[in-house]
């Protein structure tokens, strides 16, 4: 990403993009998201934590609308998130999504995997996409696999090609949902270190993670999630420090004992 | 076996015939089949129950009582198709009974293609299905550029079968006005009654022959998909 | 429609037979005739000769065709098969002693005839079984019995007058039949079915131009449905039906010979016939010569 397109995605900052006012969330009998209000600014990056069934991924796959809300708004940009079809599919072209197990497209090339959005989606040129794409992989560090394929890459290498393809979208947003948590710990950083490399580029990001040196790093605020609610919202040093509620102490006291 | 070599040029016009049935109607099963996996698959749950309705009823009716009731009922009803030999195609055209088995053939092995299809596609994980709405792509786009050229690999090996199923299903065809490779067996019997048995091997190696034909191009495809990924 | 029509069919016949039953004259080609059972004929034969198990074990098993009306027919419902094949069947046990329900009916269908015959499945064939001399390399016939030729059944309105007309028109009869070939060589478009009832259905809802097969049975067709079909063209092949037997019995050749002879000459023949195929309205023809049996 050039200077001049950091720019445009910083423009604006600090105004809400991201709301989620009210949402309600069941499956079947699971309360998965109870009545949760939260809003993303713009160059903002927020870091979800939570125990294990805590409702942050769904959270999280709730706002490209991978999971349908039962009560509540989520908008985007100020626009409310169309239910259906071409709407929705043009929506979540803008939210870049990047999951735990990489979810590359299995029978397409690294290159191919990134130019696919740009081609099909956005209409763009097979040439101005490879371009691109090669650009895009090079930032990430695997512009020299291009020509391979997902299966033949390490996983962290592959999580980073999906990065990239979810930059290739130039999305108003990216969404990590839990993208390290499958990795070897040995290919953790080099993943880490894209996305801090792109926070400090200003790209406006929800993470759901438990890596919790990324969220002291790179985080702007950490919100704390338990049984499907929102517990507590705070800067990294004050969550980490000084955690006001019981649950946030305990989940804290757990993680941080080694 | 003189009643097979001294009328061969008969023999090789029959299975020209049981090819041209099976290549005709497994084409159009494998459109109208993927286009029901597609719908039963899909988001659209009027479109999902009327291809799951289809499936149960042209996968449950015997293949016989298809053929009967195109062949037999449909003309008595007033659909003769009689208007498909109007229609020429590079100079030859196309007779409405070969037209009436394509139908009949294709309504019944378009279901177990569907199925064929259903099990290929479930076989592909779930998250490359969100990964393609992730990206931005429409759920027909994610189908025909991410689902189905994966489903493809798992679905050749029951779809060998369903081609094959298909193959020797031409014959039913043999009862309804069609001369493919069992009509004609059946005349060639008749006529030379004293050779049955060398005329039923010279038939059936030719049916060994076409399925062979089917079960390599399978093979051979499948060894290309690998290749691929 | 098919089904409904069949079940007026199955009724039409039922009825035939009931009215058949109380000796009224039926209209189905499904009348029968009573047939003079020979006493004591076990005396008659040599020891050793089919005859003669046949005659001391009182029964016999015949293969006739079921579906077509005239020749030989069964409807779904009935116990026994009607037509002029059947009566010849039972003029032949007859001379054996057999009374008519002591006979065995099997359904015997083109394709399985010489099997039949060869398996013992069936002690003699009697199923519009043309004569022909490469089913006399694998099974005995004897006969003639009746001699009739390929012709044409089409819709009454058709347009089709002489063989020259079916050039190009598409023809049905049954899969794998010598007329299918005939009517190949002449040009028309064969078209192969099941059973003549399938082709006949064929003609009557205009899919195919014509049914062709021997007009023996065209005629009982045609009997069934005079308003809708008629049968044209003079007789195009020569199609003589003999009696199947295995060769592993040729003695049986003799007797079949010499029994419908005498049938021929004492009335029973016509009789038979006036009672079946003559139910289309066709005069009885002059019962044909018998070929010479096979020397042993």
């Amino acid at each position: 990403m050039t200077a001049q397109e950091t720019g445009t995605v910083s423009a604006g900052r600090g105004e809400p993009l991201v709301v989620l006012d009210g949402v309600q969330k069941h499956f079947g009998q699971l309360h998965a998201l109870k009545d949760i209000e939260l809003t993303v600014k713009r160059g903002e990056v927020v870091v979800v934590i939570g125990p294990s069934g805590s409702g942050k991924s769904t959270l999280c796959r709730t706002i490209n609308r991978l999971e349908t809300i039962d009560e509540g708004t989520i908008t985007l940009d100020g626009k409310d998130l169309p239910q259906e079809g071409k709407a929705l599919a043009a929506l979540r072209a803008e939210v870049g999504m990047v999951f735990q197990s990489f979810n590359l497209f299995a029978h397409k090339t690294i290159l191919e995997n990134v130019t696919l959005g740009p081609i099909k989606v956005r209409g763009m040129g097979k040439a101005e996409a490879e371009k691109k794409a090669r650009e895009l992989l090079d930032r990430v560090g695997v512009g020299h696999q291009a020509e391979k394929y997902p299966a033949q890459l390490s996983g962290g290498q592959q999580q980073r090609v999906a990065i990239a393809r979810a930059l290739a979208m130039e999305p108003k947003v990216m969404l990590f949902d839990e993208p390290t948590s499958a990795l070897d710990p040995e290919m953790i950083k080099e993943v880490l270190d894209v996305m801090v490399d792109l926070a400090q580029q200003g790209m406006t990001m929800v993470v759901v993670t438990h890596e919790m040196g990324f969220a002291r790093t790179a985080a702007d605020r950490v919100v704390f999630m338990a049984d499907g609610a929102i517990v507590e919202e705070n800067t990294p040093e004050e969550f980490f420090t000084n955690p006001r509620s019981d649950r946030a102490k305990d989940f804290l006291g757990k993680i941080l004992k080694h | 076996m003189d009643a097979v070599f001294s009328n061969f040029d008969e023999y090789l016009k029959a299975f020209g015939l049981t090819i041209g049935l099976f290549v005709v109607s497994g084409i159009a099963s494998l459109v109208l089949g993927t286009i029901l996996a597609v719908l039963r698959v899909g988001p659209v749950s009027i479109l999902n129950k009327a291809a799951s309705l289809y499936v149960t009823l042209f996968r449950n009716t015997p293949l016989l009582m298809i053929f009967v009731f195109i062949f037999i009922a449909m003309p008595v009803l007033g659909y003769n198709f009689k208007v498909v030999e109007n229609i020429e195609i590079a100079g030859y055209n196309v007779s409405a009974f070969f037209f009436r088995a394509c139908l009949a053939l294709t309504l019944y092995t378009s279901a177990f293609v569907c199925e064929a299809m259903r099990s290929g596609v479930n076989a592909v994980p779930l998250g490359q299905a969100e990964a393609g709405r992730a990206i931005g792509l429409t759920f027909s786009q994610s189908m025909t550029l991410v689902i189905l050229p994966q489903a493809t690999r798992a679905v050749i090996p029951p779809m060998t079968s369903v081609m094959i199923a298909l193959a020797k299903n031409t014959s039913v065809a043999a009862a309804f006005g069609l001369a493919e490779a069992t009509a004609t067996m059946r005349g060639f019997t008749n006529d030379n009654a004293d050779e049955r048995i060398g005329i039923f091997l010279f038939f059936a190696i030719g049916y060994i022959v076409v399925v062979e034909v089917i079960s390599l191009s399978s093979y051979l495809v499948e060894r290309k998909v690998r290749v691929a990924r | 429609m098919r089904f409904i029509r069949t079940k007026a069919v199955i009724a039409t016949v039922g009825l035939a037979l009931s009215l058949a039953a109380c000796g009224d004259a039926g209209d189905d080609g499904g009348d029968t005739t009573d047939v003079e059972v020979q006493e004591n004929a076990g005396d008659e034969f040599d020891e050793g000769t089919a005859m003669k198990e046949f005659a001391d074990s009182g029964e016999i098993t015949i293969g006739v065709k079921y579906d077509q009306p005239g020749i030989g027919f069964k409807g779904a419902t009935d116990d026994m098969p009607v037509g002029f094949d059947p009566e010849i069947g039972k003029i032949l046990a007859a001379s054996l002693g057999i009374a008519p329900e002591d006979i065995t009916w099997k359904e015997t269908i083109s394709d399985n005839r010489e099997p039949f015959l060869q398996e013992g499945e069936v002690d003699l064939v009697i199923a519009s079984y043309s004569i022909t001399d490469e089913r006399r390399q694998v099974v005995g016939q004897a006969g003639p019995y009746y001699v009739t030729g390929q012709q044409l059944l089409v819709a009454s309105d058709s347009d089709i007058e002489s063989l020259d007309d079916v050039k190009g028109k598409e023809v049905c009869s049954v899969t794998g039949s010598t007329s299918l070939d005939n009517i190949k060589a002449e040009g028309a478009k064969p078209r192969g079915f099941d059973t003549y009832s399938e082709c006949v259905d064929q003609v009557l809802s205009g899919t195919v131009d014509a049914m062709t097969t021997d007009g023996a049975i065209l005629l009982g067709y045609a009997a069934e449905h005079p308003d809708e079909l008629k049968v044209v063209v003079d007789p195009f092949s020569e199609e003589r039906y003999g009696v199947g037997y295995s060769l592993d019995k040729p003695e049986m050749c003799q007797w079949i010979v010499d029994t419908l002879t005498k049938a021929e000459d004492d009335g029973d023949w016509a009789a038979a016939f006036e009672a079946t195929l003559g139910q289309s309205g066709v005069d009885t023809p002059e019962p044909p010569a018998m070929d010479e049996c096979p020397a042993a």
